[in-house]
């Protein structure tokens, strides 16, 4: 168990130090950690620029960011580190942008996601969004190109969106820096915890597999009773995920829990 | 002759010599260990043998080795001899059983081999037909921890991609199940199980007329010459001496079957469909990345323009515009909105 | 044997038995089951009003860049359009860089140097060897790239360029790779190192490799000058005068479109054979068109493409100079390093119809192709001993008259042949330090750095080699 992150200490950083270390993440600086997460082509990377406000030049490519870059910003007194992982489409498939992104998320725990969607392509872009928050408990949705998304006469309702989701939804055209502030409010206040997501859960019956999810699904509550979505995890196993297999066995996945 | 020239000739005999006599890396030490090799590779291969005549609960015999492996009967009965004061295995008459260690030994092997088939199929671009002499060569090299990062790598698949199911770390292999083609009853619907890779002449007949296995059949009539099989959409008649290296699995349920025999690439500029499913054969990156793209069943997908030379096509997909080539969009199956 | 403990894990051991019930497609299942609540979620948030007005602005432009027949023609007229601003557009300022650096700030350093009696040793290889060369490469490189660059982003941002890759996907699907390729080929066309890094775009690990390795084949901003030069003292030559500067040029357009056909060559080859065994997936999309924001990209564009580059280039080039330097000036028994060993392959490259003096530039200028003429110059004077041209020996230089040019090769022992087959090595060897470097970079292996640096030169040595045979058979007849 992560021993800063219990019930008292409600705005104590809620990342796990230690493997954010061995993700090669240096801490020393800073008090919270904000993962970038988004498909490609939705301007991640702008809003990446928009938050650390260019100060930090990534001396990335434009358009494809490989590895990761980080950056920070500081926001109400508050030293934010932000990496910006690689733009997936998917958490669940098998290449290694993929495992960079999914690792950080579950494994470093960050204290905010930032989930960067192409608003005129919600639908599209929810796939990822909703692999991620199956992963984290603090997440922000940025939802990005709203302006174009006007262009096109499409009209998002972000305040159900944000209900529906359990979490802060902010409307941005990073571009034009268009609702970068709110985004840092939100940040903040997910990271401090004034904020309290209930992140959205797949639920749906997955075609002719729900015994056999649920069979493990309750070995898995029985043996770690603290961890907070043991449903993906039986999903996770079913799909014969080495990472996941091997932490399930060593009881690093315990770690997880809060 | 110039300095140089003597030089660059010198050079290049130095470089031939040494390709050839250097210690461990070199031709003629690779030639020794492939000798030395060749008896591992022949006792695996015959565990393998005796194995799969288990598994298929027929019998072995000296006969049946020496035709697997191409060797005299003499060479196979010393093989023999090798391997049972090996204890690896045991005859008893003329029939020849594994031990405990070898059925452990062999299922190592077919381990090995059927990950890398997998591994082939799903990773890279090599062709279906050679797929299983790659990995007979590769089934001898690898070592235990190569195998197992490998299966962590593939996702720990169950079933190579002709369907055999690999074993597991610890050997444990589920029991055959599957039955013969020609056993289906005429509007008998199934799942291909298996298709046997050997002999390669079958096979590569049988991957001709686009069977994989995981596809859905249903068999529509059979007579003694021909066996008529519906298959994602098309017609396929078969030799009834080709369908004895076919296996499936009768379902009852009749909405696998994709009866369509639309695929998304017959159909024109600014229509708009329902896709119904992916082919079997679209595998490894290729299908997860379409898969993520939001082609799945139930979508609808709406042609947008073809590129200046007609392939690839640019689909309108979930809001997003996405290009496929037609060797894609022909393994993509769908429904006509204006039929629904 | 090992004994493996994972399997006593109740979990685990119960999950591998149930995995042979839940079936191979269970991940299509969760995919789709993902998608559906994402449809029923995007149902209740999503309005759409009106009419899509601007998606049909977005259409209309698709059906003009992907028509048979405008499709071709506005893709070779805008690309026509960039080289010209480039080259055009080049010209003044690399004159001013090099009118600066060259020939204002390097006598002055020669003077301050000899003013406060720096040895001559010393002034030679920081001044006329690290200086001298970072100077050319940055007056050489820096403007063209800073032109092309941006224009390329520009058009990126647009959108225009993933419907290039569209277009062009079928030839490249043929040879086993990727359309986006055509814009890796592209931006090799401005620089192979920034051509190399583009190749991230394509995700397919094999496409990917391919347009990496294959990239060196786009006649580079840095040898573009070379052929030119050549082809206009040997080429031009061959034809009445009036022709000379057409037939040059035509020379100059075959070169560059033999680059294209052999990395077509060269892609389906590898395809074929050693990358058979690399998983390969296309995947394209074709984003919306979108308004470029032009200072936004001039700014990216010149930090990340065009100071990275010539960054990288110009590390590369400071030792290259001292050892160009050193080469020409270190002297065994009165006679310097560069001679003995222009004397020593001289019969290897006379045989392949090239020379030493070539073979020895381009082993000392591999940092950047746009060295490699200053060094044959200084190089053809050491050997011939010609006096009244150059700066000394160990000095760079160019010549403003191509006449002395000419006059200077011709002594040296050029021909006709010397000239074509240089062309062609320029075009096959291999690549710059700079692009070997990013290679390795980007490939994060040494296997497929080596294919991509002694492919081309094999390829250089072969095609010279028979040029050279076939020559001598006709010219003898």
């Amino acid at each position: 168990m992560n021993s800063f992150n219990n019930e008292n200490c409600a705005n104590c950083p809620a990342h796990n130090l230690n493997n954010l270390v061995k993700l090669g993440i240096d801490m020393s600086n800073f008090d919270f950690v904000v993962a970038l997460a988004g498909n490609p082509n939705t301007g991640k990377s702008t809003v990446f620029n928009s938050l650390t406000g260019l100060r930090q030049h990534t001396g990335n490519w434009p358009g494809k960011t490989v590895g990761r870059a980080e950056g920070g910003f500081i926001y109400s007194n508050k030293r934010f580190k932000i990496v910006d992982l690689p733009g997936t489409y998917s958490l669940l498939s098998t290449s290694t942008d993929e495992e960079i992104a999914r690792d950080f998320i579950l494994f470093g725990q960050p204290d905010v996601t930032v989930i960067v969607i192409d608003a005129t392509r919600l639908e599209r872009n929810l796939n990822l969004a909703l692999q991620v928050l199956e992963i984290t408990d603090r997440a922000v949705l940025c939802l990005n190109l709203i302006d174009e998304a006007k262009r096109h006469k499409i009209k998002i309702d972000d305040r159900n969106l944000s209900k529906v989701l359990g979490i802060p939804v902010i409307p941005t055209a990073a571009r034009q820096g268009v609702g970068i502030q709110e985004l840092l409010k939100s940040i903040y206040d997910v990271a401090s915890g004034s904020y309290i997501c209930k992140p959205y859960r797949i639920s749906s019956d997955i075609k002719g597999v729900n015994k056999a999810v649920e069979e493990i699904n309750r070995m898995l509550k029985q043996k770690f009773p603290n961890l907070p979505n043991t449903r993906w995890i039986a999903l996770r196993l079913l799909e014969g995920d080495q990472r996941i297999i091997d932490a399930v066995h060593s009881g690093e996945i315990a770690e997880l829990a809060h | 002759m110039s300095d140089s020239l003597i030089l660059v000739v010198l050079l290049l005999a130095v470089s031939i010599l040494a390709f050839i006599f250097y210690p461990e890396k070199g031709l003629l030490n690779k030639w020794r260990s492939i000798k030395s090799n060749n008896e591992k590779i022949l006792l695996e291969d015959t565990l393998k043998h005796l194995f799969e005549c288990e598994y298929n609960s027929t019998d072995c015999t000296l006969t049946s080795i020496s035709g697997f492996l191409s060797t005299s009967q003499g060479q196979s009965s010393k093989i023999i001899v090798k391997l049972e004061e090996m204890g690896l295995v045991k005859p008893i008459g003329t029939k020849i059983y594994l031990t405990p260690e070898g059925k452990s030994y062999a299922l190592k092997i077919i381990r090995i081999h059927r990950l890398w088939e997998k591994h082939l199929a799903d990773n890279t671009s090599i062709r279906e037909e050679e797929w299983h002499t790659l990995a007979e060569l590769e089934e001898h090299k690898l070592t235990d921890d190569e195998v197992n990062r490998l299966a962590a790598k593939l996702g720990n698949p169950l079933k190579d991609p002709h369907g055999d199911p690999i074993p597991s770390e610890n050997g444990e292999i589920p029991e055959q199940k599957g039955i013969e083609l020609a056993d289906l009853k005429e509007g008998d619907i199934a799942k291909i199980y298996h298709i046997e890779d050997q002999p390669l002449k079958v096979f590569s007949k049988l991957t001709s007329l686009g069977l994989s296995p995981g596809m859905i059949i249903k068999l529509i009539e059979k007579n003694k010459n021909n066996i008529r099989i519906e298959c994602e959409g098309e017609e396929i008649n078969i030799n009834p001496i080709l369908a004895l290296n076919v296996q499936v699995v009768s379902i009852s349920d009749s909405e696998e079957l994709i009866e369509s025999h639309d695929t998304l690439s017959n159909i024109p500029v600014d229509e708009e469909v329902i896709i119904v499913g992916l082919s079997k054969s679209l595998r490894g990156q290729q299908r997860r990345r379409l898969l993520d793209f939001g082609i799945v069943p139930g979508t609808v997908i709406k042609a947008r323009l073809k590129s200046l030379s007609g392939d690839p096509t640019a689909y309108e997909v979930r809001g997003t515009t996405v290009a496929l080539r037609k060797n894609q969009s022909d393994k993509i199956f769908i429904k006509r909105k204006n039929i629904v | 044997m090992k004994i493996d403990t994972k399997h006593d894990d109740p979990i685990i051991a119960t999950a591998n038995k149930l995995r042979w019930e839940v079936g191979d497609y269970f991940h299509d299942s969760l995919i789709e089951s993902i998608y559906k609540e994402a449809e029923v979620i995007s149902a209740k948030v999503v309005t759409t009003a009106g009419k899509k007005s601007q998606f049909d602005f977005d259409k209309f432009i698709d059906r003009v860049v992907t028509s048979k027949w405008t499709g071709f023609p506005i893709m070779f007229l805008l690309l026509a359009a960039v080289f010209w601003i480039t080259i055009i557009a080049a010209n003044y300022p690399s004159g001013l860089i090099a009118s600066v650096l060259v020939d204002t700030i390097h006598p002055l350093l020669k003077n301050l140097a000899t003013s406060i009696n720096i040895p001559w040793y010393i002034n030679g290889v920081l001044i006329d060897g690290a200086y001298l060369a970072m100077a050319w490469v940055i007056s050489v490189m820096l403007p063209p790239m800073a032109i092309f660059f941006p224009i390329f982003t520009l058009l990126e941002d647009f959108g225009y360029l993933p419907r290039v890759a569209f277009n062009m996907d079928n030839i490249y699907r043929r040879v086993g790779a990727h359309g986006k390729q055509a814009l890796t080929m592209t931006m090799g066309f401005g620089c192979n190192a920034a051509g190399v890094i583009a190749a991230r775009i394509i995700d397919s690990p094999r496409e990917r490799l391919i347009a990496i390795i294959t990239n060196n084949f786009s006649l580079c901003n840095g040898r573009w000058p070379t052929q030119i030069l050549i082809a206009t003292i040997f080429i031009g030559n061959l034809v009445p005068p009036i022709y000379g500067g057409i037939a040059s040029a035509a020379a100059v357009v075959s070169v560059a479109l033999l680059g294209i056909f052999f990395s077509l060559v060269v892609s389906w080859s590898l395809s074929k054979t050693v990358l058979k065994g690399e998983a390969s997936a296309f995947s394209l999309e074709l984003p919306p068109y979108r308004p470029p924001r032009i200072l936004q990209t001039l700014y990216t564009s010149l930090i990340d493409r065009t100071l990275f580059v010539l960054w990288r280039a110009i590390i590369f080039a400071i030792p290259a100079g001292i050892v160009i330097w050193l080469v020409a000036n270190v002297n065994i028994q009165g006679i310097s390093l560069a001679e003995y060993f222009i004397r020593f392959v001289d019969p290897f490259a006379l045989f392949i119809g090239l020379n030493g003096v070539i073979i020895l530039a381009y082993v000392i200028a591999i940092p950047a192709n746009e060295i490699v003429i200053p060094t044959v110059l200084m190089l053809t004077v050491l050997v011939t001993g010609v006096s009244g041209v150059g700066s000394g020996s160990g000095v760079m230089f160019e010549l403003n008259n191509i006449e002395d040019v000419s006059m200077l090769l011709k002594a040296g022992g050029w021909t006709t042949l010397t000239g074509i087959n240089l062309m062609l090595f320029s075009l096959l060897h291999n690549p710059c330090s700079t692009t070997i470097f990013t290679i390795y970079k980007e490939t994060k292996s040494w296997k497929w750095t080596l294919l991509a640096t002694l492919l081309p030169i094999m390829m250089g040595i072969t095609i010279c080699f028979l040029v050279a045979q076939l020559w001598r058979i006709f010219a003898s007849v």
